[in-house]
């Protein structure tokens, strides 16, 4: 148990966030006097800004992320469609996301390694949608007390953002991944992390 | 007068909604477990023309209760009750609570201050009334749809909702407004005592199976889209018709979210047995069934996106391609374990 301290250290080292802005085509956040400024799902509902980090890094469970920054009308969350999302080129063990979706749902994930190979691998994504578990893993990031609508606030339930995560099996260097084509699912941030090395004889 | 019927608690399937929720409360109130009854049949159906713009919208045939289409292989119905005006609606659901049986009543979510929709959306909705006190006003309310009520309400609050003609007034006014809500109300009936209903073993999974796997090999019935030729059609059908432009949101929006209910709760239908007679191969297949509920999330929230061109044809061909490819890979495996039952 002694050694946990140092392994979160260690994860939060040797962790990579990856700026997802270029990507961002959804506004899901949005300040109680902007409401109407985004649409996290079909009916226009979104996310309190001030509820939420503000952009910039921010840890959740010892996982560093980059949050996004809520601005009026600003995109600041992937509406997966099938982007290709490149990263630092590296060996890691989980792709950790910061994710949300209209129901819950689940999809694969392409993971490109620098080697030309690909794999599929799942992604489960719980509801946003308050009162509602999990069902597929994952833990609540931000559990929101109210709900914003575009002309009125909620105040009796709220929305959650999940983390969740997504394994890296193949042990080569990773170096894109291209998100499913699936509208319900959103992704707010996305943390690579390493693994440790292991002693493999050659 | 006032009455008060005990024993009435929230039903909630994550990816069902209205419907199942409260036929599930009317169903254990008459001491018959929701989920054996409502996640047994796995069906794809669809009547052209006949979506309704209702939360709880579920396809049936003419004549069809809405309990018999969504739970086909049990003794159970439902009624749909259509008084002449809202003195008499609620003259109705206050005599039959008073004799001691919870209903579910049609209501706009616009007027009743449980819901975020109040004085802001309308739409469809239904709710089960257990209670009612005359001489304070109020009605014992139960929303298992979140943000979750259980409570009182005003007479008037809940007449509103009822008597609401549902109108469509904004560009948020989506997928369940437009129709009267008409004072309806639905009661169930069971043909069989719940003592008789089939218990959950290994005969009765084997004639479940059997007859979902039937439904989806049969071929269409008529015009109906029914079974997997039928879902088949109309899937790839709604691409061809969106790729000629045709505005087909609405319909497939409402048609995908009646699947989605049905293939989830089949799924959980499917873990229930299989965990309770140690069939771990049928927990194996219940998350295939699960994994084709998640694409109907994805068709559902595609259809919403078709209208303003967010959302190609060549999308949701692809995601309608990958449904049935993984429809067709569960009713093989089911079909399997049916033959080791």
């Amino acid at each position: 148990m002694d050694r946990l301290p140092d392994r979160a250290d260690r994860r939060q080292t040797e962790a990579v966030p990856v700026n997802l802005a270029e990507h961002a085509d959804n506004t899901g956040i949005t300040r109680a006097d902007t409401l109407s400024a985004g649409a996290f799902n079909i009916w226009g509902n979104t996310f309190p800004a001030d509820e939420l980090p503000a952009g910039g890094p921010v840890v959740v469970d010892g996982v560093p992320f980059l949050f996004p920054e809520a601005a009026p009308g600003r995109p600041d969350n992937i509406r997966c469609a099938g982007q290709l999302i490149e990263v630092p080129t590296g060996r890691y063990d989980w792709i950790q996301l910061l994710t949300a979706a209209e129901r819950r749902t689940e999809d694969q994930v392409l993971l490109h390694y620098a080697d030309g190979s690909v794999d599929p691998e799942w992604l489960r994504v719980p509801d946003f949608w308050p009162e509602t578990g999990s069902r597929v893993g994952g833990s609540p990031a931000f559990t929101c007390t109210r709900m914003h609508y575009p002309r009125h606030v909620e105040r009796k339930m709220g929305p959650v953002i999940w983390r969740h995560r997504v394994p890296v099996p193949r042990e080569s260097d990773l170096g894109a991944l291209r998100l499913p084509d699936n509208p319900a699912v959103h992704v707010f941030a996305m943390t690579l992390l390493p693994g440790a090395p292991l002693e493999v004889a050659a | 007068m006032k009455a008060l019927l005990e024993n009435v608690r929230p039903w909630r399937h994550d990816l069902g909604g209205c419907l199942h929720g409260c036929l599930a409360t009317l169903l254990e109130h008459r001491g018959v477990p929701a989920l054996p009854v409502l996640g047994a049949a796995w069906t794809f159906r669809h009547f052209p023309g006949g979506v309704r713009r209702e939360e709880y919208y579920y396809p049936c045939a003419d004549g069809e209760s809405l309990l018999t289409a969504l739970a086909p292989h049990h003794p159970v119905r439902s009624v749909w009750h259509e008084p002449a005006d809202a003195a008499t609606g609620w003259e109705q659901v206050r005599d039959a609570v008073a004799a001691g049986t919870p209903v579910a009543v049609a209501v706009d979510n616009y007027h009743l201050p449980f819901r975020p929709a109040y004085r802001d959306v309308h739409s469809n909705h239904l709710v089960v009334v257990h209670g009612y006190d005359e001489e304070r006003g109020t009605v014992r309310v139960l929303d298992a749809v979140p943000p979750a009520f259980h409570g009182d309400i005003t007479l008037a609050e809940l007449t509103a909702s009822r008597d609401s003609g549902n109108e469509l007034v904004h560009e948020r006014d989506m997928f369940f407004t437009g129709v009267h809500i008409d004072n309806r109300w639905l009661s169930l009936e069971l043909d069989a005592a719940p003592g008789d209903f089939p218990a959950l073993d290994r005969a009765e999974v084997a004639r479940v199976l059997a007859l979902n796997l039937a439904h989806f090999a049969a071929p269409p019935d008529g015009d109906a889209c029914t079974g997997l030729a039928g879902q088949q059609a109309f899937l790839e059908g709604t691409v061809k018709r969106l790729t000629a432009g045709e505005d087909i949101r609405d319909e497939l929006f409402v048609a995908a979210g009646a699947a989605l209910a049905c293939t989830a709760v089949h799924a959980d239908w499917l873990a229930l047995a299989g965990r309770t007679l140690d069939l771990p191969g049928l927990v194996e297949q219940a998350r295939s069934v699960e994994r084709v509920a998640h694409h109907w999330s994805a068709v559902r929230i595609m259809a919403a996106l078709t209208r303003d061109g967010g959302l190609t044809p060549r999308r949701l061909a692809g995601r309608v391609h990958a449904l049935l490819k993984d429809h067709e890979s569960a009713l093989t495996a089911l079909d399997d374990e049916r033959a080791e039952l």
